[in-house]
């Protein structure tokens, strides 16, 4: 990391005022997922907001500890941005139960007076300022003096890597540019939280990517909490502790990447995670996790990973990964497998690996080859793994 | 049908198939004189802007200059207008006036221009302030007295003049202020906001400085507007004299003063426009540039 680091790198910063800051304080990094005993720098207790008849929030309930990296991940119209705006301060909830920061309630406080500041999606950098004036903006108001205020910015623009473009023009600034301004603004406050509201939406591929490593180095580095929102599953995948996942006003799911990404608890869940094999299926077993289900007659062994627990004949989602299928010219012998006799059908080539439908009796299976001489033979079998066949509420 | 195997493969347009009137505006705008014609009506537009004013200038310093022949040349006007003082206490007048009208004008035209960019429907609110555009000058002149006059029994003086002026150079300002204002970003209050200023801080941080060029604006026309202000000021003047009406006076009164009317509106003219030069550049070139 650059050793521009040392002036932002102060944990808990509000509690501990900018008084002769002890250079190059390490922050503690034992685990912030760790909840135990911890204040939580962050409780959302019951929000409730609305748009007109539009319910955003429907008794939404987020907890964050000290230095997590939360993500909250939904589609549009889910409620994500409102949370954001919530906790900023920059909407006020129709309802809420509480609302802390750092154990502190807030829920009156108006935005300016909240330690917390936002990387908007459309960077909102103020346009008649350069970037030092614009990274400077928060100590400004805060009465920090010039000097300090001048070496607080450039160290912060040394950690997003714009050191050299202290004098520039906003407009000076291509899109990349613009987003790391943003975030270095966002971050000179030393903020108890760090929001963030899809910062690289705008971005194009490849800078996401660089970006999305930064962003975990910088948070790695500061130990400071970040509440992200997105609603692309490989960010949220890649950066967080923890995701929350969104829809309609309500939390569908929430866990590590892991639980999320190999446990969906719904239909909805697994769809948005990219589970391209979604399937209805009726419950004929279900011993401890081991599920066993019916689908158009094809027996399935899987691992259930819903909500509440279903009884037996229940309607049921059972979802297969493209990626965890297999395709064979004769079935394989083995104990928790599932095999399925198939005809192969179109094939998208995908450069890296080759995407096949496979016309099964339960209808068609998307399998993803990344071994494109694997198999060849009109006639086939699809096969997975037990550990890889989810089964969740419908 | 689109896509179909005959997909018409021709490089052109085959005109032959369109319509006549289609053809015929076609050509029209095709004619390579459009350019040249806009050119010459521009200078046409910028002669009649200038070559009067130059004409002013030129006859203050000509001995008859009612006649329309410059020559010969004298300085006499000039020192008439020296030698004259009953002009200066309506110029004082009159700066006075459209300074405070122009303060007035930006302050308001800001205040109220940023709540009708912040109002969910600005349409009726946006029609009724910008409508005293168009009330001709007499009438308004001429309402304002009977309400204040007759129906008030105010007695007439330099606020009056101040009050009619104000009502005309306000929509001005404002319609310069909702210019600037319409397209300011909301969300970068939000981020101040979130960043931690206060509402007055943002305000004079983030929302003034944009709006900078609109409120400076306002105040330049509103200056200009009541400085120039004679219609409605002669109805509510009461018994005082601004510059257009002694301007006016002195002009339709066929006395022998008209000549030293030419040199002072020759004098005005001097100063006004490079101050206004000098003013739009720094407005626009040189904060722009900082």
């Amino acid at each position: 990391m650059p050793n521009g680091q040392s002036a932002l790198a102060t944990p808990t910063m509000e509690r501990a005022p900018a008084a002769g800051q002890a250079a190059g304080a390490v922050p503690d990094r034992e685990g912030p997922a760790r909840q135990g005993n911890v204040q939580p720098m962050l409780e959302v207790i019951d929000a409730v907001h609305a748009y007109g008849d539009v319910v955003a929030l429907d008794n939404v309930t987020v907890t964050a500890a000290p230095g997590e990296f939360l993500t909250i991940l939904g589609e549009s119209g889910s409620g994500k941005t409102t949370l954001l705006r919530l906790i900023s301060g920059l909407e006020k909830p129709y309802k809420i139960g509480a609302l802390r920061l750092n154990g502190v309630d807030v829920s009156e406080v108006p935005a300016f007076s909240r330690n917390c500041t936002t990387v908007f999606q459309n960077y909102a950098l103020f346009p008649h300022m350069t970037v030092g004036a614009n990274v400077e903006y928060g100590l400004r108001v805060r009465g920090v003096p010039p000097d300090e205020r001048r070496q607080r910015a450039q160290d912060a623009l040394k950690l997003v890597r714009l050191a050299d473009k202290y004098d520039r023009r906003i407009h000076q600034l291509s899109g990349g540019e613009r987003q790391r301004v943003a975030l270095a603004r966002a971050l000179v406050p030393r903020p108890a939280i760090l929001l963030l509201d899809e910062p690289l939406g705008a971005l194009d591929e490849k800078l996401r990517v660089d970006m999305q490593v930064e962003l975990m180095e910088i948070h790695k580095s500061l130990g400071m909490t970040f509440v992200y929102i997105t609603h692309s599953q490989e960010e949220a995948l890649t950066m967080s502790d923890r995701i929350i996942l969104m829809r309609k006003g309500r939390i569908e799911q929430a866990g590590t990447p892991h639980e999320i990404f190999d446990r969906p608890v719904s239909r909805f869940v697994a769809g948005f995670m990219g589970v391209e094999n979604l399937m209805e299926a009726t419950l004929v077993g279900l011993d401890g996790d081991d599920a066993l289900v019916e689908v158009d007659g094809q027996r399935m062994a899987g691992a259930w990973s819903g909500r509440t627990r279903p009884a037996v004949g229940d309607k049921v989602v059972v979802g297969m990964r493209a990626e965890r299928l297999h395709i064979a010219d004769r079935p394989p012998q083995g104990p928790g497998l599932n095999v399925l006799p198939g005809r192969l059908d179109s094939a998208i080539y995908k450069g890296k690996y080759l995407d096949r439908t496979v016309l099964t009796e339960v209808g068609p299976i998307k399998v993803r080859l990344w071994d494109s001489s694997s198999s060849t033979a009109e006639q086939g079998f699809v096969w997975w793994k037990k550990a890889d066949c989810m089964v969740m509420s419908a | 049908m689109i896509g179909t195997s005959d997909l018409p493969t021709l490089a052109l347009i085959d005109e032959r198939q369109l319509a006549d009137s289609s053809r015929f505006w076609r050509r029209v705008s095709r004619w390579k004189g459009w350019p040249t014609t806009a050119k010459w009506l521009g200078f046409f537009a910028i002669a009649m802007i200038y070559v009067p004013l130059v004409w002013l200038a030129v006859m203050s310093i000509s001995q008859s200059p009612l006649s329309g022949i410059p020559y010969p040349l004298t300085t006499a006007n000039y020192a008439a207008l020296a030698a004259d003082s009953r002009w200066i206490p309506p110029l004082q007048v009159s700066l006075v006036m459209s300074t405070l009208v122009a303060i007035v004008c930006m302050v308001i035209a800001t205040m109220v221009g940023r709540s009708i960019t912040r109002m969910r429907r600005p349409g009726g609110v946006l029609l009724l302030t910008l409508l005293p555009l168009f009330v001709p000058g007499l009438t308004m002149g001429a309402a304002l007295f009977i309400f204040l006059r007759t129906m008030l029994g105010l007695k007439m003086g330099y606020w009056s003049i101040f009050l009619a002026q104000l009502v005309w150079a306000l929509p001005f300002a404002l319609l310069l202020v909702l210019v600037i204002a319409s397209r300011f970003d909301l969300r970068l209050l939000e981020a101040a906001e979130d960043l931690g200023a206060t509402p007055w801080r943002r305000f004079w941080d983030i929302e003034m400085p944009i709006l900078r060029p609109g409120v400076f604006g306002a105040g330049v026309f509103g200056f200009l507007l009541s400085f120039n202000e004679l219609l409605r000021s002669l109805f509510l003047r009461g018994v005082e004299t601004t510059m257009p009406i002694y301007n006016w006076a002195m002009a339709a009164s066929q006395q022998s003063q008209v000549p030293i009317i030419f040199s002072l509106a020759t004098i005005i003219l001097v100063v006004t426009l490079p101050v206004m030069g000098v003013f739009f550049w720094f407005l626009f070139v040189k904060l722009d540039r900082s």
